[in-house]
């Protein structure tokens, strides 16, 4: 057993490790932290998510590079599937929702919308990954197949959000628009673009967006 | 004889990276997407390993010998242009631009056809490019004839040679058929290059390799450009990039003597840094460049013709970073001694073309040249006598000597649209707004170049 200073100590390292990319270490330290009986939840909202929100500082700043952060959603990823999602699903909440995630045609960043995905995943949320550089369309189609309530649309870049506008033009023309809640997401989206564009939540913040979600479906 | 030449490896590196591009191919492979291609690979003695084809030294030493060295290159009309393989230092627009970028505008827009034809006129007529190529792709044409289509307004309005390239397996016979009814000889007497390229690291898809097979069963130039992106498609140290490079040219090279010896090819190359924080793909970044000047050695040991892009920007605009990054890269390929050196034009990745550029990156063209003419030492052009003579009898003035007079146009080269009068004489343009003017001009007066024909849009 550790005590609680060596579990700061520990989730420190994990926070390093993912942050430098270091996978073995990741999984080592992490593991030592859910067998200390560290509850997996708290590991992915203290350490985790933080940890890539700092990688993504590094990468805006210049220090880091595209092959550095790859390595660090490389580590984040391992530790996600390997320590955390085993034991989540042991405890399996009841499941909320359905929500169809994916960056827009043209964008090939998946940094956000995976830490989101992650996120609404441990909260009980089943999340379809339609991955990058997905069309209107395939939104669209994704909402109708697997019957979701929630649509998370990132784009990272400003030349990209515009598309955010045309998956919701999509919904509307399907007549799904009214059943689902829409995430624009990204760290470019503000609150203005989401009232301009008709999303429900802004997704600069996963946390944000993820509380708010929750709001709307009245859920705890 | 005093010529400016660039030459980055040692005979013992190049060597170094010979043998070690040969033991990727013979123990790494080559990934080939048509089968069929394979198929052709394995019966000459390749051996199959896990999907990839293990290509033989042996295989490689043989197509190196049935390789031609030298490729004679013709215009439309069959003179003779130069002769691939003796630093013919051909400058042709870059290729395949999917924007142009208009006078004065920021956003480059689609390019139609009617671009196209304007963009060979001006060619036509700008000195130092002496080569035209399919340099845009013309939106307002069907997709399935895009490739093609774009040889056509060049057959018509120009007598340059031409580097293009197809995009599709059944329009390279086709655009092969064009030449043809142009000139009965155009394939024994090539005034066309095709680029065909393999993709990092060591394959060849279906399109490029189907398109290689073809070009050497005519026995028209290809051109094997390998483009390995340095940390993304390749390593990004210099030296596993060019061996990365070597190896793929090299399979090309295989390929096409396999299929008809003898076939011309032309050991071509484009490449890039990805960018380590947006994955831009940079050509004319230093370290792809010493990839480049790499692979110009590796042609020098194996004697074989050969290109490259340069002459071209990253930039947006037409603007500093342009001119810098145009200028020192042609400088580099010029130093280096390319025969196709492939870029003047183009800008952003080689995505949009500018016509104002290509005006300006010919006058780079024009000089650069001029330096690779270096000089010589006849009695003439050593003039101790017209030293004697001026410095003694003419008060040191050498504009009184006929020496000057005689010697000036022979031994000088001056750009034509560049500033270098005094302020008085200035107009009070700036040099993309005169590099403007001349694209008018030349368009309004048409073709003023050295046949008497007038070929306008």
């Amino acid at each position: 057993m550790c005590g609680v200073l060596d579990l700061e100590v520990l989730k420190r390292e994990l926070y390093n490790a993912i942050v430098e990319g270091d996978v073995e270490r990741a999984l080592a330290v992490a593991n030592r932290l859910v067998d200390s009986g560290v509850d997996p939840h708290k590991l992915v909202s203290d350490v985790l998510v933080p940890a890539m929100r700092r990688v993504g500082e590094l990468y805006e700043s210049g220090e880091y590079f595209i092959a550095d952060v790859i390595a660090c959603a490389e580590t984040f990823k391992q530790v996600f599937n390997n320590v955390v999602k085993p034991r989540l699903e042991k405890s399996s909440k009841k499941q909320l929702a359905v929500a169809v995630f994916g960056s827009v045609k043209g964008d090939i960043h998946d940094l956000g919308k995976n830490l989101a995905k992650v996120l609404f995943e441990i909260e009980g949320f089943e999340v379809i990954d339609l991955g990058v550089d997905v069309s209107s369309e395939q939104f669209a189609e994704a909402v109708e197949k697997y019957n979701a309530r929630i649509v998370g649309i990132s784009a990272l870049m400003t030349t990209t959000m515009i598309e955010q506008r045309r998956v919701i033009e999509e919904l509307k023309k399907r007549g799904l628009r009214d059943r689902v809640i829409v995430i624009a997401g990204g760290a470019p989206v503000t609150e203005e673009w989401v009232r301009e564009i008709g999303a429900d939540v802004c997704g600069d913040d996963a946390f944000k967006a993820l509380k708010r979600v929750k709001e709307l479906l009245g859920v705890e | 004889m005093a010529r400016p030449v660039l030459s980055l490896l040692t005979l013992e590196e190049a060597r170094l990276v010979h043998n070690k591009a040969l033991e990727v191919l013979s123990t790494i492979g080559v990934k080939f997407e048509d089968p069929e291609v394979a198929r052709i690979m394995l019966s000459a003695g390749s051996v199959e390993h896990n999907g990839r084809v293990l290509i033989p030294e042996e295989l490689v030493k043989e197509a190196l010998k049935a390789t031609p060295k030298r490729i004679e290159l013709y215009n439309r009309d069959g003179e003779r242009v130069a002769t691939l393989g003796e630093t013919a230092l051909i400058f042709n627009p870059g290729s395949a631009a999917i924007k142009i970028l208009d006078y004065g505008s920021k956003i480059p827009r689609s390019p139609l056809m009617n671009d196209l034809k304007k963009l060979v006129v001006v060619v036509e007529n700008l000195t130092h490019i002496q080569a035209q190529s399919t340099a845009l792709v013309p939106e307002d044409i069907p997709l399935e004839i895009r490739d093609a289509v774009r040889l056509y307004p060049i057959l018509k309005y120009s007598k340059k040679p031409i580097i293009t390239g197809a995009f599709t397996v059944e329009n390279l016979p086709i655009m092969l058929k064009m030449l043809k009814v142009i000139r009965e000889d155009a394939w024994k007497r090539p005034f066309t290059i095709f680029d065909v390229c393999p993709s990092p690291p060591l394959s060849w898809s279906t399109v490029t390799s189907r398109n290689l097979m073809d070009l050497a069963r005519a026995h028209v130039p290809a051109e094997i450009i390998s483009m390995p992106g340095l940390g993304s498609t390749a390593p990004v140290t210099v030296a596993g990039a060019l061996i990365q490079h070597h190896a793929e040219v090299l399979s090309g090279i295989v390929l096409a003597q396999l299929v008809s010896k003898g076939a011309p090819v032309i050991y071509g190359g484009s490449p890039l840094l990805a960018q380590p924080r947006y994955g831009t793909p940079l050509i004319v970044a230093p370290e792809a460049l010493l990839v480049s000047l790499g692979y110009r050695d590796m042609a020098r040991l194996l004697d074989l013709p050969v290109h490259t892009y340069m002459g071209l920007s990253d930039a947006k605009l037409v603007d500093y970073q342009a001119g810098a990054e145009s200028a020192y890269s042609a400088l580099v390929a010029v130093l280096g001694g390319f025969d196709i050196i492939s870029g003047p034009g183009m800008l952003e990745f080689e995505s949009a073309f500018s016509l104002e550029k290509l005006v300006l990156d010919n006058e780079v063209c024009g000089l650069l040249r001029r330096l690779a003419r270096g000089f010589d030492f006849t009695m003439e052009e050593v003039a101790l006598d017209v030293i004697r003579e001026s410095v003694l009898e003419k008060s040191g003035n050498y504009l009184l000597h006929p020496h000057t007079r005689k010697m000036l146009r022979k031994e000088v080269h001056l750009p034509r649209t560049w500033d270098q009068a005094p302020r008085s004489r200035w107009p009070g343009k700036d040099i993309y707004e005169e590099a403007h003017l001349e694209v008018e001009r030349i368009l309004s007066e048409g073709f003023t170049g050295s046949t008497k024909k007038t070929y306008k849009p």
